[in-house]
Protein backbone atom coordinates (compact mmCIF):
# COMPACT_ATOMS: atom_id res chain seq x y z
CA UNK A 1 0.00 0.00 0.00
CA UNK A 2 1.51 3.46 -1.09
CA UNK A 3 1.82 5.97 1.81
CA UNK A 4 -1.02 7.93 3.06
CA UNK A 5 -1.19 11.35 1.56
CA UNK A 6 -3.28 14.42 2.68
CA UNK A 7 -6.42 14.23 0.53
CA UNK A 8 -6.53 10.39 0.65
CA UNK A 9 -9.23 8.41 2.38
CA UNK A 10 -7.70 6.90 5.57
CA UNK A 11 -8.08 2.95 5.55
CA UNK A 12 -10.44 1.93 8.83
CA UNK A 13 -8.07 0.82 11.58
CA UNK A 14 -8.51 -0.47 15.37
CA UNK A 15 -6.04 -0.08 18.24
CA UNK A 16 -6.37 -1.26 21.96
CA UNK A 17 -6.00 2.02 23.79
CA UNK A 18 -5.40 2.53 27.92
CA UNK A 19 -8.27 5.05 28.78
CA UNK A 20 -6.89 7.31 31.57
CA UNK A 21 -10.78 8.47 32.48
CA UNK A 22 -11.66 4.86 33.20
CA UNK A 23 -8.08 3.67 34.28
CA UNK A 24 -8.87 0.74 31.95
CA UNK A 25 -8.31 -0.50 28.30
CA UNK A 26 -10.47 0.28 25.28
CA UNK A 27 -10.43 0.46 21.68
CA UNK A 28 -10.18 2.68 18.97
CA UNK A 29 -11.86 2.09 15.71
CA UNK A 30 -11.87 5.05 12.99
CA UNK A 31 -15.13 3.19 11.37
CA UNK A 32 -16.52 3.68 14.66
CA UNK A 33 -14.86 7.33 14.81
CA UNK A 34 -16.91 7.82 11.46
CA UNK A 35 -19.94 6.31 12.11
CA UNK A 36 -20.14 9.02 15.95
CA UNK A 37 -19.45 11.91 13.15
CA UNK A 38 -16.34 12.60 14.80
CA UNK A 39 -12.97 14.24 14.10
CA UNK A 40 -9.62 12.17 15.08
CA UNK A 41 -6.37 13.81 15.75
CA UNK A 42 -3.83 11.21 15.24
CA UNK A 43 -0.53 12.23 17.72
CA UNK A 44 2.09 10.30 17.17
CA UNK A 45 5.03 10.45 19.97
CA UNK A 46 8.42 8.24 20.28
CA UNK A 47 8.27 6.59 23.89
CA UNK A 48 6.94 6.63 27.08
CA UNK A 49 8.76 7.79 29.75
CA UNK A 50 10.62 9.93 27.46
CA UNK A 51 10.66 13.57 27.18
CA UNK A 52 8.39 16.06 24.90
CA UNK B 1 -15.40 19.93 20.23
CA UNK B 2 -16.45 16.88 18.15
CA UNK B 3 -12.87 16.17 17.94
CA UNK B 4 -10.93 12.74 19.93
CA UNK B 5 -7.23 13.40 20.13
CA UNK B 6 -5.27 9.94 20.74
CA UNK B 7 -1.71 9.79 21.21
CA UNK B 8 0.03 6.31 19.62
CA UNK B 9 3.16 4.98 20.09
CA UNK B 10 4.74 1.24 19.44
CA UNK B 11 4.52 1.40 23.40
CA UNK B 12 1.76 -1.40 24.69
CA UNK B 13 -1.24 -0.32 26.53
CA UNK B 14 0.20 -1.53 29.82
CA UNK B 15 3.27 1.00 29.59
CA UNK B 16 0.62 4.19 28.79
CA UNK B 17 -1.26 2.96 31.92
CA UNK B 18 2.02 3.03 34.53
CA UNK B 19 3.31 6.07 32.57
CA UNK B 20 -0.09 8.14 33.04
CA UNK B 21 -0.39 6.34 36.37
CA UNK B 22 3.44 7.86 37.52
CA UNK B 23 4.19 10.96 35.69
CA UNK B 24 3.04 13.65 37.16
CA UNK B 25 2.42 15.95 34.35
CA UNK B 26 0.22 13.56 32.89
CA UNK B 27 -2.50 13.86 35.59
CA UNK B 28 -4.75 15.89 33.85
CA UNK B 29 -4.76 13.34 30.71
CA UNK B 30 -8.32 12.24 29.67
CA UNK B 31 -7.85 11.40 26.17
CA UNK B 32 -6.95 7.45 24.75
CA UNK B 33 -3.80 6.34 24.39
CA UNK B 34 -3.27 4.36 21.75
CA UNK B 35 -0.80 1.01 21.51
CA UNK B 36 0.89 0.55 17.89
CA UNK B 37 2.78 -2.20 18.81
CA UNK B 38 3.65 -3.57 15.61
CA UNK B 39 4.26 -0.13 14.18
CA UNK B 40 1.96 -0.63 11.66
CA UNK B 41 -0.47 2.30 12.17
CA UNK B 42 2.40 4.32 11.55
CA UNK B 43 4.05 3.02 8.61
CA UNK B 44 0.58 3.70 6.76
CA UNK B 45 1.27 6.96 7.97
CA UNK B 46 5.12 7.21 6.70
CA UNK B 47 6.22 8.14 10.19
CA UNK B 48 7.61 4.56 11.43
CA UNK B 49 11.41 4.96 12.26
CA UNK B 50 12.30 1.09 10.85
CA UNK B 51 15.95 1.32 12.84
CA UNK B 52 14.43 2.46 15.85
CA UNK B 53 11.11 0.61 15.91
CA UNK B 54 9.61 4.08 17.33
CA UNK B 55 7.08 6.47 15.55
CA UNK B 56 8.39 10.40 14.78
CA UNK B 57 6.55 13.47 15.97
CA UNK B 58 3.30 13.10 13.82
CA UNK B 59 0.12 14.86 14.18
CA UNK B 60 -2.98 14.01 11.53
CA UNK B 61 -6.36 15.17 11.62
CA UNK B 62 -8.68 12.83 9.98
CA UNK B 63 -12.48 14.37 9.08
CA UNK B 64 -15.44 12.22 10.21
CA UNK B 65 -15.73 11.34 6.37
CA UNK B 66 -12.60 9.63 7.20
CA UNK B 67 -10.05 11.94 4.59
CA UNK B 68 -7.05 12.69 5.77
CA UNK B 69 -7.05 16.72 5.90
CA UNK B 70 -3.87 17.72 7.70
CA UNK B 71 -0.40 16.14 8.26
CA UNK B 72 2.58 17.77 10.19
CA UNK B 73 5.47 15.70 11.20
CA UNK B 74 8.68 16.58 13.41
CA UNK B 75 12.08 15.05 14.16
CA UNK B 76 12.74 13.44 17.62
CA UNK B 77 14.05 16.20 19.17
CA UNK B 78 11.46 18.48 18.38
CA UNK B 79 7.91 18.82 19.97
CA UNK B 80 4.29 20.13 18.19
CA UNK B 81 2.75 23.65 19.62
CA UNK B 82 -0.65 22.93 20.73
CA UNK B 83 -2.04 26.36 19.71
CA UNK B 84 -1.21 25.68 15.98
CA UNK B 85 -3.14 22.07 16.11
CA UNK B 86 -6.05 23.91 17.79
CA UNK B 87 -6.12 26.61 15.12
CA UNK B 88 -5.76 24.32 12.38
CA UNK B 89 -8.61 22.15 13.98
CA UNK B 90 -10.71 25.66 13.84
CA UNK B 91 -9.92 26.45 10.58
CA UNK B 92 -10.96 22.50 9.55
CA UNK B 93 -14.77 22.86 11.36
CA UNK B 94 -15.42 26.53 9.93
CA UNK B 95 -13.85 25.04 6.35
CA UNK B 96 -16.38 22.29 6.57
CA UNK B 97 -19.51 24.92 7.25
CA UNK B 98 -17.93 27.51 4.07
CA UNK B 99 -17.20 25.20 1.40
CA UNK B 100 -16.37 27.94 -1.12
CA UNK B 101 -13.75 30.22 1.40
CA UNK B 102 -10.19 29.60 2.52
CA UNK B 103 -8.47 30.46 5.62
CA UNK B 104 -5.51 32.86 5.08
CA UNK B 105 -2.20 32.34 7.05
CA UNK B 106 -3.30 34.90 9.25
CA UNK B 107 -6.69 33.34 10.03
CA UNK B 108 -6.87 32.26 14.27
CA UNK B 109 -10.26 32.08 14.92
CA UNK B 110 -14.07 32.18 13.94
CA UNK B 111 -14.34 35.42 12.96
CA UNK B 112 -11.03 36.11 11.49
CA UNK B 113 -10.71 37.14 7.80
CA UNK B 114 -11.26 34.67 5.29
CA UNK B 115 -11.12 34.64 1.12
CA UNK B 116 -13.58 33.58 -0.95
CA UNK B 117 -10.97 32.66 -4.19
CA UNK B 118 -12.87 33.70 -7.40
CA UNK B 119 -11.46 35.07 -11.17
CA UNK B 120 -11.89 38.88 -9.69
CA UNK B 121 -9.29 37.57 -7.33
CA UNK B 122 -6.61 36.76 -9.63
CA UNK B 123 -3.77 38.81 -8.98
CA UNK B 124 -5.84 40.88 -5.90
CA UNK B 125 -5.04 38.86 -3.18
CA UNK B 126 -3.72 42.09 -1.57
CA UNK B 127 -6.56 43.99 -1.66
CA UNK B 128 -8.85 41.12 -0.88
CA UNK B 129 -7.11 40.70 2.26
CA UNK B 130 -6.99 44.39 3.23
CA UNK B 131 -10.56 45.02 1.92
Amino acid sequence: MSELQVGMSVPDFTLTTFEPGSGGFGELSLAKQKEEGRWTCLFFYPADFTFV
Amino acid sequence: MGCDIVTVSTDTQFTHLAWQREEKELADVRYSMAADTTGSLAKSFGVYLEAAGLALRGTFLINPEGTLMNAEVNFLNMGRNIDELMRKFKANLYLARKTDEGCPSKWKDDGDKTLTPGPEMVGRVHEALNE
